[in-house]
């Protein structure tokens, strides 16, 4: 692993979970009552949905497509590529789940 | 004991040495010792940082892993019930963990980098940063789950 591939596969793994959360692109659902797989979004049958999975299946394509990506761009690009963005990106992310999520406490 | 139980506690046993191994990580980078330690608090801020990388990130995966497992379980028999007895802090608590333990899967790769050996000096904040960011994941992640459980355990 190489530092263009670490330092942008954190950054859009915590922007592409965050945008797979809010607007729900989940490569797959499972369904736990009756332990079955569906591809993309389904609606719950039987019990609950569960799209957590599949949110981060899709942020890990993207995040590591990217990141890819990022190892094939030459020296004097990657090596611009700012470390501290990795744990800020992450702690952006977190906070803004606990905005997104603070009906559950404020209530 | 039915195997969701067990499985929790093998869970919770992972969890423990993922706290215990980023806790001597955390200490060690922002508080290290500078002479030989002589007591406990000292010993445990005092160990070699990079030495417990790859056992954070193994500890770290299977413990994802196996709660990846329970969460079914936790979906059909726990969380129904924090929404009868409209518990919602404990819901969103918990809400809170799944996403933060996603973005912490997402953050290993470049943790692992910057502790690799030899340990750049230039940059230490990072590799702090990403370790204290880690082990709040993880504390987070493990209270919160001690919680639920002593509201409604598996197997009830």
């Amino acid at each position: 692993m190489n530092a263009p591939f670490a330092i942008v596969f954190a950054v859009a793994y915590a922007i592409a979970y965050l945008v797979c959360v809010e607007s729900n692109y989940a490569l797959f659902t499972y369904h736990p009552a009756t332990v079955e797989f569906g591809f993309g979004v389904q609606r719950a049958k039987d019990g609950p949905a569960m799209y957590w999975f599949g949110w981060m299946a899709t942020s890990g394509i993207v995040a590591g497509v990217t990141g890819g990506l990022a190892t094939l761009l030459p020296h004097a690009v990657t090596r611009r590529l700012w470390p501290a963005s990795t744990w800020i990106v992450a702690l952006a992310a977190m906070v803004a789940f606990c905005w997104l999520l603070k009906g559950f406490f404020l209530r | 004991m039915n195997s969701w139980t067990a499985l929790l506690i093998v869970h919770g046993l992972l969890a423990v040495a993922l706290l215990g191994a980023l806790t001597h990580q955390v200490l060690s980078v922002w508080v290290p010792a500078r002479k030989p330690a002589v007591s406990f608090v000292g010993r445990f801020r005092s160990v070699p940082g990079a030495s417990y990388a790859n056992a954070v990130v193994v500890l770290y995966l299977l413990t994802a892993l196996l709660g990846a497992v329970i969460y079914a379980e936790y979906r059909i028999s726990v969380r129904t019930v924090l929404q009868q007895l409209e518990m919602r802090s404990a819901e969103g608590a918990f809400e809170l963990k799944e996403h933060f333990a996603a973005i912490g899967l997402g953050l290993l790769p470049a943790y692992r980098y910057f502790w690799r050996q030899p340990l750049a000096p230039e940059h230490a904040n990072t590799r702090a940063i990403l370790t204290s960011i880690l082990a709040f994941v993880v504390w987070w992640s493990f209270l919160v789950g001690h919680i639920l459980n002593n509201i409604r355990g598996f197997g009830v």
